[in-house]
């Protein structure tokens, strides 16, 4: 069900206003700036969904400002396998969100800016919004070299990348959001965005890799605040409202009804991982068993995240042709996932004959085909 | 074949032998852009009159589709998943997305024939 709230209804209740030098009053009549005060990827990237589900933006503009922990975002139509390195992330504490607009990978941590323009569909025009960023940025720092591409990056110094953008096109409201590159961590950035996994053949979206720095490299007194504000105030002035910011909690029902479900959705394995493009990984490895080089061949089909079939060629004899086919045929169905692979070889090991040498050349080969995940 | 029909979101269906083919239109493909990736439902997948059945990603954003009718989806357009600039090259014939049952044929009546649909696109360009 869409229920259509007006801006005044919606931002009646219980929020704190941070209140500008300059007067009191927010004019939300053709305009509203809100920042989230939370951290959580999911959360507020179910505020862009409930925004998007259920406001008219006739002749309105909403600027949504947010800020996440360390978290990598794939576009709607990617392949975290192929566009990350899942391991690492996994060992950092690093989320993986999957957002609903298309383009490519991003890496956010409280450094990065992320700023969400809401317009009807009519009134969708990214190279406006990414101008007005521009001009906020030189209004701090005239001398800064800052400028929007035809792709809708933003460069610093002509070629250094610190802004990224994406976009949703629904049935009435649009929205064009970009990240900007603060103070973010650029060498954990450069890691977690560089995939190790080898053979993947995929139809997915790809992404574009790029050199990137922070503005902060440029002007170490600048602070993910000061040019929040500069955005906003440069906003409030494009659209003639009061430089005035509404901060938002996206977890109140109250203001936001159904943005729980939104926010839960958003978080599922079936989101994140299921809606990946069918893919197949083809590739060789070798194993190293007691000083002696063993090549695996390995042709998995993944669909919706899991496994549609697989296929594991050993050298012959090295394990019983038997433990090998019930190694693929339980994996068959299982998720492309190194915790669920490793409780279904450790329940198929149980079944097995109690034997040292069949057990570790077991361990082995499953830990190797879990490097694929 | 009965003639095509479009929707307000600019899908188009045509019927036939109770079957519909579903696209979408030439106003909708070039104001789209090119189409990088089509996100199509599974077959046997059930389907109301403006449910969401999948997303077209361009070059411009990820766009929604929606269904014109209720019915069940009986076929996708499988080229597309390597070739989808078909949407683009030949919205009506070779870049169709999906095949649906027409479940309520009655739905077709408060669809936008051609002549409807050009006036339409002539006012909301304005």
């Amino acid at each position: 069900m869409v229920i259509l709230l007006s801006l005044k209804n919606c931002f009646q209740l219980h929020y704190g206003l941070k209140i500008p030098a300059a007067g009191f009053r927010c004019s939300a009549n053709t305009g509203l700036i809100i920042q989230s005060v939370s951290s959580d990827i999911y959360q507020n990237l179910a505020v862009e969904d409930w925004v998007h589900d259920n406001m008219t933006l006739e002749d309105r503009h909403v600027l949504f400002m947010w800020r996440n922990s360390p978290t990598v975002v794939i576009g709607r139509h990617q392949n975290p396998w192929q566009e990350c390195n899942l391991k690492i992330m996994r060992e950092k504490n690093i989320k993986l969100a999957r957002r609903r607009s298309g383009g490519g990978t991003v890496y956010h941590d409280l450094g990065n800016i992320n700023l969400t323009f809401f317009t009807s569909k009519k009134k969708y025009e990214r190279m406006e919004n990414l101008k007005l960023v521009v001009r906020a940025l030189k209004a701090l720092r005239p001398q800064f070299d800052v400028r929007a591409t035809e792709r809708y990056d933003l460069l610093l110094n002509g070629n250094f990348k610190i802004s990224g953008t994406a976009a949703k096109l629904g049935r009435t409201v649009a929205y064009h959001h970009c990240t900007l590159l603060c103070n973010a961590d650029r060498f954990l950035l450069s890691s977690v965005l560089k995939s190790p996994y080898k053979g993947i053949k995929s139809n997915a979206t790809p992404s574009m890799p790029a050199l990137v720095k922070n503005l902060f490299e440029e002007d170490p007194s600048l602070t993910c605040e000061i040019v929040m504000d500069a955005i906003a105030a440069e906003y409030a002035r494009c659209h003639k409202i009061d430089h005035c910011i509404t901060l938002i909690n996206p977890g109140d029902e109250t203001v936001f009804p159904g943005i729980n479900m939104k926010t839960k959705e958003l978080q599922t394995w079936d989101w994140i991982y299921g809606k990946t493009p069918k893919f197949s990984i083809r590739t060789c490895f070798n194993m190293v068993y007691k000083q002696s080089l063993l090549e695996v061949k390995v042709d998995i089909q993944v669909k919706h995240g899991r496994i549609e079939a697989c296929n594991i060629d050993l050298p012959e004899q090295w394990l019983p042709p038997a433990m090998c086919s019930e190694l693929e045929k339980n994996l068959t169905g299982s998720k492309l996932c190194p915790s669920e692979t490793a409780a279904l070889a450790s329940t198929l090991l149980r079944v097995c004959p109690q034997n040292y040498e069949l057990h570790s050349k077991w361990s082995l080969l499953c830990e190797t085909v879990m490097t694929l995940m | 074949i009965l003639a095509r029909k479009f929707t307000d979101k600019h899908e188009w269906i045509s019927v036939e032998n109770g079957i519909g083919t579903v696209g979408i239109s030439n106003f909708a493909q070039e104001a789209l852009g090119d189409v990088v990736y089509c996100s199509l439902p599974e077959i046997g997948t059930k389907l109301n009159k403006q449910d969401e059945f999948g997303a077209l990603e361009s070059v411009k954003a990820a766009s929604e589709l929606y269904s014109p009718l209720t019915g069940e989806v009986t076929e996708i357009n499988t080229a597309l998943a390597d070739n989808p600039g078909l949407v683009n090259k030949s919205c009506y014939e070779d870049g169709w997305l999906i095949k649906m049952t027409v479940d309520n044929p009655s739905e077709l009546n408060e669809l936008m024939n051609e002549d409807a649909y050009e006036k339409y696109i002539k006012s909301i360009e304005d």
